[in-house]
Parts: structure tokens; C-alpha cells; sequence
């Protein structure tokens, strides 16, 4: 499933509505070969190997392959959904496998710590993406600034 | 023949003057599955609190300079000779083997919008190997750190690229 529309008038996530432990709701977008295409499109990364399956499988690949960027994007628009567009202050990710065309990938993101620092109040984050078995593509954590500063 | 870190670690690795236009903005945000508003319409990114549309947060890697650093207005030394990154890569693909993206970092002081001047430099930051089994594998770490306008940092980004012998 694709969130393909929003509800920009729901309440921001709150500081104090939030408590280590809780999750975000889980994003699932299935990964497709327009994906791929519209993701070099837009990054212009054009590395044959996202796009083109005949140069993938000569050497030796069974299909093209996705971006990690691709993956670290849609992992980060899963944390906003959550925390807010603007919210993030930090966002680190290791890239562990690829993702194939077809496979379903679905996000896990954890709060691990609310803190204060700089005069904000920060919820930090276990963040990873995964295939419906389970085999984790991305992961590492990020951290969000919660009903605090003015955004610029 | 392996590099030593201290011949490579605080070079540049290249600068940019990158504008942001509000067209591939929109569009890399729709092309990581971001469909909020606040990526579509200003008065949307507006009623959110931003002056105009946002950079979505993956935005600052191969595609903002593939959009906005315009030829005439690149600085002279925007792209080191020798080049650092160049140098590494070169001998360890000719080595054969993988280069792999292995982390990617991003540390956000402020959101920038469509309309925004950003100035980027590159340098590296580390490099070291690790034997793996039979196979040596070698990291290569650098930094990018994006100035606005008045020259204050909006941004930092990391990258860990892995070579795999």
C-alpha cells in the first residue's frame, strides 16, 4: 500500500504524547521498476544497474537492483510521516542488502530516548527498513525535534 | 598500492554552488513516495511554517548538484586536481572487486527551501581497511558540509563508501 494522500491538518506528534518504546505506524510500499526509473530521473543517478536488467544480468545479477538512496528516502519519509516535515535534526542509515523489484518494503521506527538539548525536545529513533520476510535492507537511527522551535 | 590516511584525510574533494529550484524539489520528494502537500504547493509548505517549499531530507546527495550547480557559476576550484576521491576509486576499481554505498549521514541545523543559494564542500575525512577473511575491504569517509547565503551551515552529510577486493 502507497499513501497517496494526507491529512496535512493532523496535529504535529507531540514531545509529551510520546514515550520510549512507542513505534510509528509502518509504511509499506512495494518496489517497483518505475520506482527505479523515476528515482534515477530525479537523482540522476544513472547507474545501469537500477535501470537496465540486460547490463544487471551479465554480470550476473538476476534483475536490476534499487537505489539505496531510493530506500534511505522512503525510510525518511517514514519517520516524517510521524514526526513532522522539518522535525528531523539528525539521520544516519547503514545500507545492509539490496532491494529487488517486487519486494514489499516496510518500516520500523522506534523511540529509543526523549532528551533535551539546544533548548529543544528531542526523541531519538531506531529506524530500519525491511522486506516482508524480515531481511533488513537499511537501518540505523534518527533524531527529531518534537512541538519545539520555529522551523526557518 | 594502498593509500596512506594522512595523505588523503582533510583534502577536498570538491565544491558546489548549488541553487534550489522548487520543480526537481517536488519531484525527488514524489520520487522517494513523499506526496504531502507541503512538497507540492507553497501555500501548503507555507501553512507548515517553511518560506517556501522544502529540501526533502535525502535530497542533498547526487541530486542536488545534478539540478542546481550551473556551470557558469561554479567556483574555480570546484573540482580538486588531483582529486582525492577520483585517486582512491580509480586504483581500487582497478583492482576489481565492488565499491558499495555503506552509510549515509545527515545533520540538519535548518530546513532550506526552493529559491535558496547553498554553497557545499567536500573533503575527506577518513580512510582506513580492514582485512575480511582472503578479502581486504577499504572505507573511504567524506564530509560535506552546505553553507546558506550569510554562510552558516544548514547541513552536513557523511558517506561511507566501501571497496571490496
Amino acid at each position: 500500500m502507497t499513501v497517496t494522500d494526507k491529512d496535512t491538518a493532523a496535529e504535529p506528534l507531540r514531545f509529551e504524547d510520546v514515550e520510549e518504546g512507542d513505534t510509528a505506524p509502518e509504511v509499506r510500499h512495494t518496489l517497483t521498476r518505475t520506482d527505479l526509473v523515476r528515482y534515477a530521473g530525479a537523482s540522476g543517478d544513472f547507474n545501469p544497474m537500477h535501470h537496465d536488467d540486460t547490463q544487471a544480468k551479465e554480470v550476473g545479477l538476476p534483475s536490476v537492483f534499487g537505489h539505496g538512496m531510493f530506500a534511505m528516502g522512503l525510510l525518511a519519509r517514514s519517520v516524517t510521516d510521524w514526526v513532522g516535515i522539518g522535525a528531523l535534526r539528525h539521520l544516519k542509515v547503514r545500507f545492509t542488502k539490496q532491494t529487488w523489484p517486487g519486494e514489499e518494503l516496510v518500516s520500523a521506527v522506534r523511540v529509543t530516548a526523549k532528551r533535551e538539548a539546544g533548548g529543544e525536545q528531542l526523541v531519538d529513533l531506531e529506524i530500519s527498513l525491511a522486506n516482508a520476510e524480515g531481511q533488513v535492507k537499511v537501518a540505523g537511527e534518527a533524531t527529531a525535534a518534537l512541538s519545539a522551535a520555529a522551523r526557518a | 598500492m594502498a593509500f596512506r590516511r594522512e595523505e588523503l584525510v582533510g583534502r577536498s574533494t570538491g565544491k558546489a554552488n548549488i541553487l534550489l529550484e522548487r520543480g526537481p524539489l517536488t519531484r525527488f520528494a514524489e520520487a522517494v513516495t513523499e506526496t504531502s502537500p507541503i512538497y507540492q504547493r507553497r501555500d501548503a509548505a507555507q501553512a507548515a511554517g517553511f518560506d517556501h517549499i522544502p529540501a526533502p531530507p535525502t535530497y542533498f546527495f547526487s541530486a542536488a548538484e545534478y539540478w542546481g550547480a550551473f556551470g557558469e557559476e561554479q567556483p574555480p576550484d570546484a573540482t580538486p586536481d588531483p582529486n582525492p576521491m577520483g585517486q582512491v576509486m580509480g586504483e581500487l576499481i582497478g583492482q576489481g572487486g565492488l565499491i558499495l554505498h555503506g552509510e549515509q549521514e545527515y545533520t540538519y541545523h535548518r530546513p532550506v527551501v526552493a529559491g535558496e543559494r547553498i554553497t557545499s564542500e567536500s573533503e575527506v575525512v577518513d580512510y582506513y581497511t580492514r582485512p575480511t577473511g582472503e578479502r581486504t575491504m577499504t572505507f573511504l569517509v567524506t564530509e560535506t558540509t552546505y553553507r546558506d547565503e550569510a554562510g552558516e551551515v544548514v547541513l552536513t552529510a557523511r558517506m561511507n563508501l566501501i571497496h571490496r577486493s
